[in-house]
Order: C-alpha cells, then structure tokens, then sequence
C-alpha cells in the first residue's frame, strides 16, 4: 500500500496511512500465517528425535528423502486444488448455461470458436505427422541408396585390384620368361635359315633382280638381315 | 542470548527484522540503506553485526532473516562467517538463512573460490545468492529480493511459509558436485 501524500500523518517506513480496514485484514492474514507457522513448529516438536549418533551420510540421504517427500506433498496439493477449481468452474458454467439463454449466450460463441480451433488444430496435426513420415521415409531410401552403393564401390576397388595384382603377376611369372626365351629362339633359328637362302640364291649366280616375285622374296630376306 | 533461536520472541505486530552479518561495513550499510528504500507494506528493520553471538543486553525485536554476507575478495571473512555460524539455533536453518556472496565479479581478486561458499551453503541447506554489492543497480534488485524473503520468512505473506520458500529457492544439483 503506497502512502497516499495528502495523508496529514507522516509516511513512515511502515505505510501506516493506509485505511484502516484493509490493513486489519492484512494484519489478520499475517497472524494467522504466523500462529500457522507456530503452530507447525510445535507439531515438529512433538516429535521424537533419535538419541544415537547417526552418521552423516545417512543423516543427508534422510534429509533427501524428506525434501522430496515436502516436494510430493506440494504437488500433490497442487493437484488437488486444481481438480477443485476444475469442479468448480463446470459446476459455475453449468448453472451459467442452465439460466441463460443458449441460442445468443457469449459463451457458446466462445465454445463454438474453440471447437473451430481444436478441428483446425487436429488438422494440422495430421498434416505435419504425415509430412514427417514422408520425410523418414525418403531418409531411409537415402540411406539404402548410400549403403548400396557404398557396397559397389567396394566391389569395384576389390576387382581392380585383383585384375593389377593378375597383370603383374602374368609379367612376372616364369612361363612369360620360357616363352619369351622360346620366341627369341625360333626368331634366331628363322634368321639363320632366311641367311642361307639367301646366300644359296647369291652363291647360285642367278639373277633375282628380273624376276618380280623373286624380286619381293629376296627383299624381304633383307629386312631381316637387319636384324642381326 | 550465546544463541540465537527463532522463537525467542513474540512476533511485532507488522514488523520484520533481517540480520545482516558480516565484516564489510560499507557494503552493509549500502544494502541496509537500499533495502530501506523498497516500498512495503510492512515496516522492516534492519540489523548490522559484524559476527555472532550479538550482545544480550540491547533489547531487539525477533529476528526474522539472517543473512550471512562473505566477500569472496577476503579469507577472513568466510572464516568470520563459519565461526558465527556456531551461535545459530538449529531451527534457523529451516528458511530463516540466506548465504549472501559478494564480489564474484572480480576474478582475480578472489581468493576464496567459489566451491567452497558453494560446499557451505549445500551443507546448511541454505539459498545461496550471488550479488556484486557495489554496483548499483545489483544491490537494488538484491535489496528487492531480500524485502521479499524477509516478508515470506516473517509470515507477511499468507500461503507461503519460511520452508516452502526454501523448497522453492533450491536448485537442481549437479551430480558431479553431489560426489564431493
């Protein structure tokens, strides 16, 4: 209560220029919240402490379990006093809705509104439930996709692999190496018989030059001469 | 009185007293002066100690908050507080303490960390509440919630009781600091 300035009395720290019957009623709330809280203190009193000693950490987990009993307690008056409101204001709007008149009654248009809202509400609900459900769904396809994938690019690498380990095991394997050595072999043997021809047609004194297709024999005789 | 109870005295018809020790007289006096100047229904008074037990020949009206202030700048302090402490009635501690820490704002000047004030006030079960009290405008919302404590703790406030204030006040621990 704000002292009120035109108070002839002075303002004290106490506001004592308030009117008399609200600072009785308040005075008369605060003893009873006082004479409550005696009260209580006394009750707690009553009660028997333990004489031994008990140690500190059970003496703090008991302190735990009290507070949250006080915690239970509380909430569960809260409840309570709510489920009493809840009676009472349907018992007020039924007796509201028994007098008035229901057809123009603000409150049916308030009922009616709320209704509007609550389908509009369920609606979208809906809506948006099915929207997430589309969208796990096509996460999941992603994630198959990805594993799939996933999977083929290692078959992929494994393949490659064994074809470069093949290739290099085919240059260095040992049959390359006789068949290299046997090629080599046959292209010397060719050589030495393509060199005896040519010297049996030379020694021969005939003359290659006249003839064309002996022309070409002799010729290709000659590239392998080369060779040598 | 070498210990201060809760019920020594009847309560003052509209009146609340608050407690306020500690070494720091300036700052004190600060916030006594910031809490005078809330507006309330009720008339406060406000009493400065520098440590428990108090004199037993001034005649005082029953205490209805103490709040304990430790600068965190100062060792000497938090061991003032802990000493005084011991000159408290068990029953106080059911709502009608608060820890009040000053000077937090300054962390190299500290040299009392803040886990200990921490340790003590889960010890007590007590609030435990921060404030830099030389600035301003922190001493003036402080100053707000304390008037409001010290009406609750006083029984101004019907519905409210010292312990459900206190069952409010507590926050979550963390588990880690539980293990401590």
């Amino acid at each position: 209560m704000e002292p009120q300035p035109e108070e002839p009395g002075a303002a004290e720290r106490g506001g004592s220029a308030e009117n008399p019957i609200p600072l009785l009623l308040r005075l008369r709330a605060q003893t009873k919240q006082q004479l409550l809280e005696y009260k209580s203190m006394l009750d707690a009193n009553e009660e028997k402490t333990p004489e031994e000693i008990i140690p500190e950490k059970q003496i703090e987990n008991k302190i735990e379990d009290l507070e949250n009993e006080i915690e239970k307690v509380k909430i569960a008056f809260e409840m309570k006093k709510l489920a009493l409101d809840r009676m009472q204001l349907s018992t007020a709007l039924r007796k509201n809705l028994e007098d008035s008149n229901i057809q123009t009654s603000e409150l049916m248009d308030n009922m009616n509104h709320i209704l509007k809202l609550n389908k509009i509400i369920m609606k979208l609900q809906q809506e948006s439930w099915d929207l997430e459900e589309k969208l796990l769904d096509i996460k999941k396809k992603r994630f198959e996709l990805k594993r799939a994938s996933e999977s083929k690019f290692l078959e992929i690498q494994t393949e490659k692999n064994k074809q470069n380990d093949d290739l290099a095991n085919m240059e260095n394997s040992d049959k390359m190496k006789t068949l290299q050595q046997k090629l080599q072999k046959e292209i010397q043997i060719t050589t030495v018989i393509q060199h005896v021809f040519q010297n049996l047609i030379l020694g021969s004194k005939v003359n290659w030059a006249e003839d064309s297709a002996f022309k070409e024999t002799v010729l290709q005789l000659e590239k392998n001469l080369t060779m040598i | 009185m070498s210990v201060l109870r809760p019920q020594d005295q009847l309560p003052g018809l509209n009146a609340a007293t608050i407690l306020l020790v500690g070494k720091e007289d300036a700052l004190l006096q600060q916030l006594a002066d910031s809490m005078l100047k809330e507006d309330c229904a009720s008339s406060l008074k406000v009493h400065l100690a520098h440590s428990l037990p108090l004199p037993s020949d001034v005649n005082r009206p029953r205490i209805d908050l103490i709040v304990f202030v430790i600068n965190l700048h100062s060792k000497y302090s938090l061991q003032n507080v802990e000493e005084s402490l011991r000159h408290v009635d068990t029953t106080f501690f059911l709502g009608k303490v608060g820890f009040l820490v000053t000077g937090a704002g300054r962390d190299s000047h500290c040299s009392v960390h803040r886990n200990t004030v921490l340790k003590l006030a889960r010890a007590y079960r007590s609030p435990l509440l921060f404030c830099d009290l030389e600035v301003e405008g922190f001493r003036v919302s402080m100053a707000q919630r304390l008037v409001r404590m010290l009406q609750v703790c006083a029984g101004h406030v019907p519905g409210v009781s010292a312990l459900s204030l206190l069952s409010l006040l507590r926050s979550s621990e963390s588990p880690c600091l539980e293990d401590l």
